[in-house]
């Protein structure tokens, strides 16, 4: 038995308050992958009583309750069922099974400026959009100024939105999005858009948003953003629950269950597999795994290989790369003169990375690679071998650790008590920069 | 199952399932302003850049109404006085149900990413080429009044009531087989393909290029069946209606020189009204409950 409920929302009423804002229940959501979606009169015909698919899980007796003015975040690996939950607390899916309620108006921002026409002047896109995301006639009229005034586009009011740039165009869709003023707002992802201080202001709006004791969902791979927004977690991985508690705990056990992925997944390994990459472990300077670490940090990245087939001589190569996808570094085995093999079939082989981790506050993730000598053909791909975050620290602020020293050399100095600690750049900024 | 339960089910399941779709209808109430908005667009985006605007959507049923009136006036004779006023009496109305549906049945499907990522009650993507259609049809009614008041009398002006009754009853109709086909047109999209025969056939089993009164007069016992198709077709209701208050009644004489009779603009029956709206009811509700059962899982759909 499925079943889905909205309380207040078909009357449009406040929500009831002795309720729970969202009760999760047990709810399973099934997706079928139709090896050829059978869609067509000919391929009924043929496919009458064969229908070739393959049934998964993106959910999985998934329960939780949330409660009014608590603010949650819901994160895990890509995969993991995030997005599908938030669609299902948006409406936008039935659940298969279970139950899902939700007390009050709930808007959902899960793509910014969806049904945005490129026809149409912004005046009217905002008209439209606003309608889309459930405001009356009369509310977008009262906001309308506040729309405009908040993106920034008065200029450019009387415009096909096609002339508009893509950032332009994404910052009018967030204006009207933040202007719905529902009971429970369900966020994907979508903070990260705009110029630093767009984005500034978006965040802003959303914390607004949480104090007045709003309900708040996010799902986000950015967890600082997740620590500072939200007070509870929980961590879902293949369509279940893996943790449902205080924020803090549930990032560090993110953290640690997202480094501590050794084995590839079959489907991460292309080219023809000669290779296995059987683990990937990160180190810090006692050998211990390192999932947190200081800037400068040296650090030991240990690869593991195993080879699937006769292996004349092969390259290890590593690929450094910030959380937004950043490429920072990247080193294979025989630009420095060192080829591993030759290996028999079975035989394993072990290569450690040494490197000083100059990075200030962050995520990194390391990509791992076996190819030939030449780098032409990759025969083991492990894409996010390891991950490790960079905690915040004093002695510099930006992207690269410098290890600069000051002196003062001419005129009066005194010693400070107390250091102040570096104001950290934004990291608004910071992807910002990336982006 | 004991009997007392069963008894007591049936009614609960009616309740509920009214509910349900009173509850439907209280959330369509609420999107008023997203069909309003996508009704606009629709008509927005349809004449951007178009110097002579609307009047372009008036060259189909202008060019067709020259077409048809040159070949059953001067080709084949079908003895009528004003055919052209005869014609487009008719024309306009399916033109209206045949737009509607067209652009209906892309709806969910060209809107997928609208409706994966956001949730609004769906049947607002079908409706709102209904009503496009239905701005369309009231502004090509206002632009043609001058020849069919010239035509046929200020009877036309007057009975402008069943006009509008027809034009009410067939926007419900519309709506249902609009939402009908954009549900069934996700998860069978070969619909798309049998759309244009499937209008082919069905406008010339509705009486608009031929008067009703002719086919019931002229079949022999052979093909009397023809005539009780076309007077199972639901749009015949819709079109002699809307004919009754532009065209006026054409009946049959029996003569063979003069086998027509046609009337000035009248007030229908309430018998073929009821007829139309039955009709109108219950196409509404059978697009209705398809399409609400299909939009559960449209976002996995398109």
């Amino acid at each position: 038995m499925s079943e889905r409920r909205s309380i207040g929302q078909l009357a449009g009423a406040a929500p009831d308050p002795s309720q729970p804002a969202i009760v999760v229940d047990r709810v399973t959501e099934v997706f079928r992958l139709f090896h050829e979606r059978p869609s067509g009169l000919k391929e009924r015909l043929y496919r009458l009583r064969r229908s070739s698919y393959t049934e998964f899980n993106a959910l999985e007796e998934v329960s939780f309750t949330i409660e009014h003015g608590e603010s949650v975040a819901v994160i895990g690996p890509n995969g993991s069922g995030k997005s599908t939950l938030l669609k299902l607390l948006a409406r936008i899916l039935p659940p298969d099974a279970g139950t899902v309620l939700t007390n009050g108006r709930v808007a959902s921002l899960l793509e910014l400026g969806a049904g945005f026409h490129g026809d149409l002047t912004g005046r009217e896109n905002i008209r439209l959009n606003g309608a889309i995301l459930g405001l009356t006639g009369a509310e977008i009229a009262e906001r309308f100024e506040e729309i405009v005034e908040f993106a920034g586009v008065r200029h450019l009011l009387d415009t096909a939105v096609r002339t508009y740039s893509s950032g332009l165009e994404v910052r009018l869709g967030f204006a009207v999005a933040v202007m719905v003023d529902p009971d429970i707002l369900l966020v994907d992802e979508v903070l990260a858009v705009g110029d630093a201080e767009f984005q500034e202001r978006s965040l802003e709006r959303m914390r607004q948003f949480r104090d007045r004791g709003k309900t708040f969902v996010l799902v986000s791979h950015d967890l600082d953003a997740v620590r500072d927004m939200c007070d509870r977690a929980i961590v879902l991985d293949h369509g279940r629950v893996l943790f449902d508690g205080p924020v803090s705990e549930g990032v560090e056990l993110y953290r640690q269950r997202v480094a501590s992925v050794t084995a590839p997944p079959v489907d991460r390994v292309r080219g023809s597999r000669r290779v296995a990459i059987d683990e990937v472990s990160l180190l810090g300077p006692g050998g211990e795994p390192a999932v947190e670490i200081l800037p400068s940090t040296p650090l030991t990245l240990r690869v593991r290989l195993r080879a699937l087939e006769e292996v004349e001589v092969c390259s290890v190569g590593v690929v450094f790369s910030r959380g937004d996808g950043t490429h920072l570094y990247e080193l294979h085995t025989t630009w420095q003169g060192v080829g591993v093999g030759p290996l028999s079939v079975g035989q394993e082989a072990t290569v450690d990375v040494r490197f000083t981790a100059h990075l200030l506050a962050g995520q990194y993730a390391i990509a791992c690679s076996v190819t030939d000598v030449s780098g032409r053909e990759a025969w083991a791909v492990v894409a996010d071998a390891a991950r490790f975050t960079v905690a915040p620290a004093p002695g510099g602020a930006g992207l690269v650790d410098l290890s600069a020293t000051t002196a003062v050399t001419e005129g009066p100095a005194r010693r400070m008590e107390g250091t102040s600690r570096p104001i950290p750049l934004p990291r608004l900024q910071r992807r910002q920069a990336g982006g | 199952m004991q009997p007392t339960d069963a008894a007591a089910a049936v009614p609960g399941a009616i309740r509920r399932t009214s509910l349900a779709i009173s509850g439907k209808f209280v959330e369509l109430w609420r999107a008023r302003e997203l069909l309003n908005q996508l009704v606009r667009k629709e008509l927005k985006v349809r004449y951007k850049n178009s110097t002579l605007g609307f009047l372009w959507s008036m060259l189909t049923p202008v060019l067709m109404t020259v077409v048809f009136s040159v070949v059953f006036t001067q080709i084949v004779r079908i003895p009528l006085a004003d055919f052209p006023a005869f014609f487009i009496s008719g024309y306009l109305l399916w033109q209206f149900l045949q737009n509607s549906c067209q652009g209906a049945i892309h709806s969910i499907v060209g809107n997928g990413d609208l409706v994966k990522k956001v949730y609004f009650p769906r049947e607002v993507l079908p409706l709102s080429h209904v009503f496009a259609q239905l701005i369309h049809l009231l502004l090509a009614l206002l632009v043609l009044s001058p020849y069919l008041v010239y035509t046929r009398g200020f009877h036309v002006l007057l009975h402008l009531p069943t006009t509008l009754v027809a034009i009410g009853l067939l926007t419900v109709f519309a709506s249902g087989l609009a939402m009908w086909f954009a549900g069934v047109n996700v998860v069978f999209r070969d619909l798309q393909e049998l759309f244009v025969v499937i209008f082919q056939v069905w406008f010339y089993a509705t009486p608009v290029i031929y008067p009703l009164a002719l086919v019931r007069s002229q079949m022999g016992d052979r093909f009397a069946w023809v005539a009780t198709v076309i007077e199972w077709n639901p749009t015949t209701w819709f079109v002699e209606l809307f004919r009754l208050g532009l065209y006026g009644p054409v009946s049959a004489t029996g003569d063979v020189v003069n086998p027509l009779i046609d009337g000035t603009p009248t007030w229908p029956d309430v018998a073929s009204t009821l007829v139309a709206a039955g009709w109108a009811a219950l196409m509404f509700l059978v697009g209705y409950v398809v399409f609400l059962r299909r939009a559960r899982t449209f976002a996995k759909e398109v």
